[in-house]
């Protein structure tokens, strides 16, 4: 077996979080024998959670400082027989395309985790109804596996493995969303569920597709078998195996694969016309969940293209890759466009993404080192901006109860903190040099210029939009004169604090030292960028 | 020759806003005062000492690469700095004139309780605008581009709770961010075609025509907006809602001459675009203008001010678009000094009067506030050039410069020789912008004259007084700036202080044929003088101290019409108001109302879910759990079947 097993790391990231369910239940099985109080239970699950997140982000603190860069081949690689008839294998590891996002997922998942926890002081008005008062362990628990399944999807190196990770990680967000959730909760999850839902059923059938036209090995038992195996399959793939593979109802197979992969991708991403589903979603989702869906499942849209249709199809990649242009193109402007005319806060933000997301799909879309890097370093930005954006909505939301952008009006007065906060936030969003947002956007504009000259030209208009959408939520809300009702508004406590700095500092840090996460991506994205040529 | 403290001069400034911004609301006020005015103080002397000796010898210039910011494939963006005469000189302005209106600021905004936040949003400022000057490439020149659009906002909108004031601050950062989408797409063009993105890599490769015009035309955009330029000037008079001392620095000094430096800086491109170059001239020759006879009919006097910015900017444009980049950088030097002055003038007499900006309830107040009066009144002898000091001559240069340049007689727009010439375009610009020269004099004098003679014509309950010596001491030493920056533009040959001199050889040469001369240069003076005095003799006529404000009384009764189009600023804002604001707003709605909500989200998404429900209740009917039903239904098929299968065959 190529890329024997050299590390367990990776499996401790995916499974850490699972431990931690496993006590949850405990912790449930004792409350429900009356060992435990509500409240024993409650402080319990959430301890629990916080522990498992922590040591999932050490963990990934480790993977970061030992990962090599200058080696762009799957690193730190876990590799054993799972389902030996189909030759499904559990193969996790990580290279340049998934480093960051595993990274971000521990990153994301703990400040989601934080922001769960009514602990710190100035949290008298979170009541019973607020999502981190009830059914605290299920929340936890919720969480948790949904943080083994969005490592698990960055991780896997096996198609099957990455699929079951995949549908692993639908459960806990739909019902995250539809018993934790705002007041139209049923309607977002059940339609976050059949949109990502009927996107898996077109990949499972490519993903089948791809097994029986991909690579054969004779196993020990002399017969022969199928792969699932991602890195095998793309060896296949670049020397054209799925080319010559039967064709489909008269199509190419690699096309129609192609389509149906892309297209469940392209939901996650959200890509227009497949985004309706995100603005319900995040509108109805509790703060934190929101904060995960922007920071890291929306990645997996662009995460998935990149290892399976650019890496297994680079033939129909190269044959789509004016569609993926326009469409990103689309994302970028329309999106824009339509959160101009928002008066929910939290729906402007995430049409905000929905944009945002599309800077990605350009990039890469235009097969040049700068547009794939931008595209990928544009996951990471946008994972720190996002998640910041969403806990400041959480913030406003928490305390007065709406997200109406014209209900509120002259708040920098009463809440400077909360309002510098903001400020940073919505101005990395816009792209403001300095801080992280600026250079994936430019870099992506940079490299797809020269390969869709109209596209990027209409996309770069964005940058007017942007500042005009975010600049005008910012008067409403934050300047003139004060609203009488927020007179006695408390600034950000301690959680929010907890919650918000860190974003901030990194949202900075990367604006002027973006090298380090270049470095940790250019490497395998080259090698990606080779098999397209 | 590279050096290794280069990058204290923005770093200075930048730690001193790092600290009021966060510390300064907790500590003592005088900390707050000291780190902003020390921080400035110590780039400026940084900058002097370096300034002094790289200026030393000709052709020198200070280099500093502080680190790589970020590099992908081919794409190597380093954090680079650098010192020449050109932006050596800036940051002499930059830190010179900001540590004088540092110092004013003291004693301006020392009773509001944001002065911690004033102090943090203006030494940022310094330090965005002394990258955007050292920077060495065009991507740490955005950097500092979009920092100082961020400052501008920020310092506009400073007093947050009023909704004018924070509509100004946005304003002015979007209609700039219009600019700043040509400003992005012409360095993405650039680095295409040349591959670098550093001045030096980008000047060692030549481009093809079209390419220049293209990146030439883009950036230009940018400078229209960042340097309040036709059609994206609509900002700049709004933006007077800011505190006048950033008035002062942002708006007239430095951040709106950024436009005119950054074509000076890429003058090696420029002169591969020479239709760009005759563009530059013209929007800048109608800019003058245009700003100038909206000014005429101005009351508050800062917007008075702003569209002699902005006509003055114009001037700026003239000299650069006409090949001349040591005219038009040498006016945006003195125009720094004199606007200055003229500002902080402002903000005195404003101070003094307890927040009155109209100088129609002004007047008199040279008996008041003699120094503000004096100093003003020297300032604006150098704008208007009634007398031969600084602003007379640098002015007077560009106007020269336009009528007797040689780059617009061969000028054709595309590379082909034979194309239509543009040889009128020089002599045209000549004429308007001497007839605006005489406008220009007309209003400055019709804001000195209404705001310091006459009767003191304000509320009585206000009594004017002088400010305190921190603030006329800038004023003071502004004024003689404005005097003896002449020695910067004598036109004298050789002389060692002279800027054409001083900055021989860093600038590149417009393309055309030998200088040819309409008019040899003691008549285009004589012209400037001439026209000095009469703009002067019409605003004595109109607005003479005994008259006070019957002049206006007489010039809406000579053309109703047009002095209240020129008092409603000619109806720009409106028409974009209409045009432009309100359709992206339409269209925004529409989008998401029709295409979001309606169709993709009504028809397609929920559509399909409907359409799912009425199959799945039209199948229930069968299902209705009514045994006869199915019986009779069963046996319906069997007889079906049965008369397919065997009566049929």
């Amino acid at each position: 077996m190529d890329h024997p097993t050299t590390s367990s790391l990776l499996t401790w990231m995916i499974f850490a979080p699972t431990i931690g369910v496993l006590l949850i239940l405990i912790v449930i099985g004792l409350r429900s024998l009356g060992t435990l109080s509500k409240q024993q239970a409650d402080e319990a699950s959430r301890i629990i959670a916080l522990v498992a997140s922590t040591a999932v982000l050490g963990m990934a603190a480790a993977l970061w400082k030992a990962f090599d860069p200058s080696n762009p081949d799957v690193q730190f690689v876990q590799h054993g027989s799972w389902i030996p008839a189909y030759n499904v294998e559990y193969f996790v590891g990580a290279d340049g395309i998934s480093i960051t996002l595993i990274i971000l997922t521990a990153l994301i998942s703990f400040i989601a985790t934080i922001a769960s926890m009514p602990w710190w002081p100035g949290n008298a008005h979170l009541d019973e109804h607020h999502f981190s008062q009830r059914a605290v362990p299920g929340y936890m628990a919720m969480l948790l596996i949904l943080q083994t399944g969005m490592t698990g999807v960055f991780c896997a190196l096996d198609m099957f493995l990455f699929y079951v990770f995949w549908e692993v990680m639908l459960l806990p967000m739909y019902f995250l969303i539809g018993i934790w959730g705002g007041s139209r909760k049923e309607y977002a999850a059940i339609k976050f569920f059949l949109y990502t839902l009927a996107g898996s059923v077109l990949m499972l059938l490519a993903i089948i597709g791809l097994y029986y036209n991909g690579p054969t090995v004779t196993g020990v038992d002399g017969q022969i078998h199928h792969s699932f195996n991602l890195l095998r399959m793309a060896e296949w793939g670049r020397q054209g195996g799925y080319q010559s593979a039967p064709l489909v109802v008269g199509l190419s197979f690699a096309r129609v694969a192609w389509v149906g992969l892309f297209i469940g991708f392209a939901v996650k991403i959200p890509m227009f016309p497949f985004h309706t589903w995100l603005p319900d979603a995040h509108v109805e989702a509790p703060t934190p969940i929101s904060v995960i869906l922007a920071g890291v499942l929306l990645k997996m849209g662009i995460y998935g293209i990149l290892r399976v249709n650019f890496a297994l199809l680079p033939q129909a990649t190269r044959w789509a890759s004016t569609a993926m242009a326009v469409f990103g193109a689309i994302n970028i402007v329309y999106a824009a466009f339509v959160c101009l005319a928002q008066k929910d806060l939290k729906r402007m933000i995430a049409y905000s993404s929905v944009s945002h997301m599309g800077f990605c799909l350009l990039g890469m879309a235009s097969f040049t080192q700068q547009g794939i890097d931008g595209a990928v370093l544009n996951l990471w930005t946008h994972g720190l901006i996002s998640p910041m954006l969403f806990l400041i909505v959480g913030v406003i939301y928490d305390r007065a109860h709406h997200r109406n952008i014209e209900g509120f009006g002259g708040l920098a007065q009463q809440v400077p903190e909360y309002a510098g906060l903001l400020g940073l936030a919505f101005f990395a969003s816009l792209g403001l040099p300095g801080l992280c947002g600026f250079i994936s956007e430019f870099t992506v504009l940079l490299g797809a210029l020269p390969v869709f000259l109209t596209l990027t030209v209409i996309s770069a208009t964005s940058v007017i939009i942007t500042a005009s959408y975010y600049l005008w939520a910012i008067q409403r809300m934050m300047l003139g004169k004060l609203n009488p009702a927020y007179r006695t508004l408390a600034d950000v406590n301690w959680r929010e604090r907890f919650t918000l700095y860190p974003l901030g500092v990194l949202i900075i840090v990367f604006g002027f030292y973006p090298a380090a996460i270049i470095n940790l991506i250019e490497g395998s994205l080259r090698n990606l960028l080779a098999g397209l040529a | 020759m590279e050096v290794g403290w280069l990058y204290l001069i923005p770093l200075l400034p930048l730690l001193g806003a790092a600290f009021n911004g966060l510390a300064g609301r907790w500590v003592p006020k005088s900390w707050v005062y000291t780190v902003a005015l020390v921080v400035v103080l110590l780039s400026f002397l940084i900058g002097f000492a370096g300034f002094v000796q790289m200026s030393g010898e000709e052709g020198t210039q200070f280099h500093e690469t502080v680190y790589t910011w970020f590099a992908v494939g081919s794409l190597h963006v380093d954090l680079a700095l650098s010192l020449d005469r050109l932006s050596g000189a800036l940051v002499l302005v930059i830190t010179g004139v900001g540590f004088l209106i540092h110092l004013y600021s003291v004693g301006y905004i020392d009773e509001d309780p944001g002065y911690w936040r004033y102090f943090a949003y203006l030494n940022l400022f310094v330090a965005a605008m002394l990258l955007l000057v050292l920077g060495d490439n065009l991507v740490a020149m955005f950097v500092g581009w979009e920092g100082v659009g961020l400052c501008s906002y920020l310092l506009i909108g400073f007093w947050f709770d009023d909704d004018a004031k924070a509509y100004a601050g946005r304003k002015a950062f979007i209609v700039n961010r219009i600019g700043d989408f040509g400003f992005l797409i012409g360095i993405f063009i650039l680095f295409n075609a040349t591959g670098h993105v550093d001045f030096a890599g980008m000047r060692a490769s030549p481009l093809p025509y079209a390419v220049a015009m293209w990146a030439a035309g883009l950036l230009f955009l940018g400078a229209t907006g960042k340097s309040a330029q036709l059609p994206l000037y609509i900002w700049l008079p709004d933006a007077m809602a800011g505190p006048t001392p950033v008035s002062a620095l942002i708006h007239a000094a430095t951040m709106v001459t950024a436009g005119v430096y950054m074509i000076a800086r890429l003058s090696f491109l420029y002169v591969q675009a020479p239709g760009i170059l005759a563009l530059v001239a013209l929007i800048g020759c109608l800019t003058a203008f245009w700003g100038a006879i909206i000014g005429t009919a101005q009351n508050d006097i800062k917007k008075v001010l702003a569209y002699s910015t902005v006509s003055q900017l114009g001037y700026m444009f003239i000299g650069v678009g006409v090949g001349a980049f040591f005219a038009g950088t040498a006016h945006l030097i003195t125009h720094a000094f004199f606007k200055a002055c003229l500002f902080l003038g402002s903000g005195a007499v404003i101070h003094g009067l307890h927040g009155e900006q109209d100088i129609a309830k002004m007047g008199g107040l040279k008996k008041y506030m003699p120094h503000t009066a004096i100093t003003f009144a020297i300032a604006t002898v150098a704008i208007t050039g009634v007398l031969p000091i600084s602003g007379f001559f640098s002015k007077d240069e560009i106007l020269a410069q336009a009528l007797n340049t040689s780059a617009f007689k061969f000028l054709t727009l595309t590379p082909d020789p034979t194309g239509p010439r543009l040889g009128f375009l020089g002599p045209l610009i000549y004429v308007l912008g001497t007839v605006t020269a005489g406008i220009t004099s007309f209003y400055m004098w019709r804001c000195y004259l209404l705001t310091f003679h006459g009767n003191y014509r304000g509320p009585e309950d206000v009594h004017p007084h002088e400010s305190p010596a921190v603030m006329t001491l800038p004023l003071w030493v502004l004024a003689i700036l404005s005097v003896v920056g002449v020695v910067l533009v004598l036109p004298i040959h050789d002389f060692p202080w002279s800027w054409e001199h001083f900055t021989d050889g860093l600038f590149a040469h417009a393309r055309g044929g030998a200088p040819g001369e309409y008019l040899p240069p003691l008549v285009t003076y004589g012209i400037a003088v001439v026209v000095a005095w009469v703009g002067f003799a019409g605003a004595w006529t109109l607005y003479k101290p005994a008259r006070n404000i019957a002049g206006d009384v007489a010039f809406e009764r000579a053309t109703p019409r047009l002095r209240r189009a020129l008092v409603n600023k000619l109806y720009v804002d409106e028409i974009y108001d209409v045009v432009v604001v309100r359709t992206v707003w339409r269209g925004a709605r529409l989008l998401w109302r029709v295409v979001d909500a309606a169709i993709i989200d009504g028809l397609l998404v929920n559509g399909s879910a409907q359409l799912v429900a009425a199959i799945g209740a039209l199948g229930r009917r069968f299902q209705n759990g009514n045994v006869q039903r199915y019986a009779a239904v069963t046996a319906l098929g069997v007889a079906a079947l049965v008369y397919l299968l065997l009566v049929r065959t």
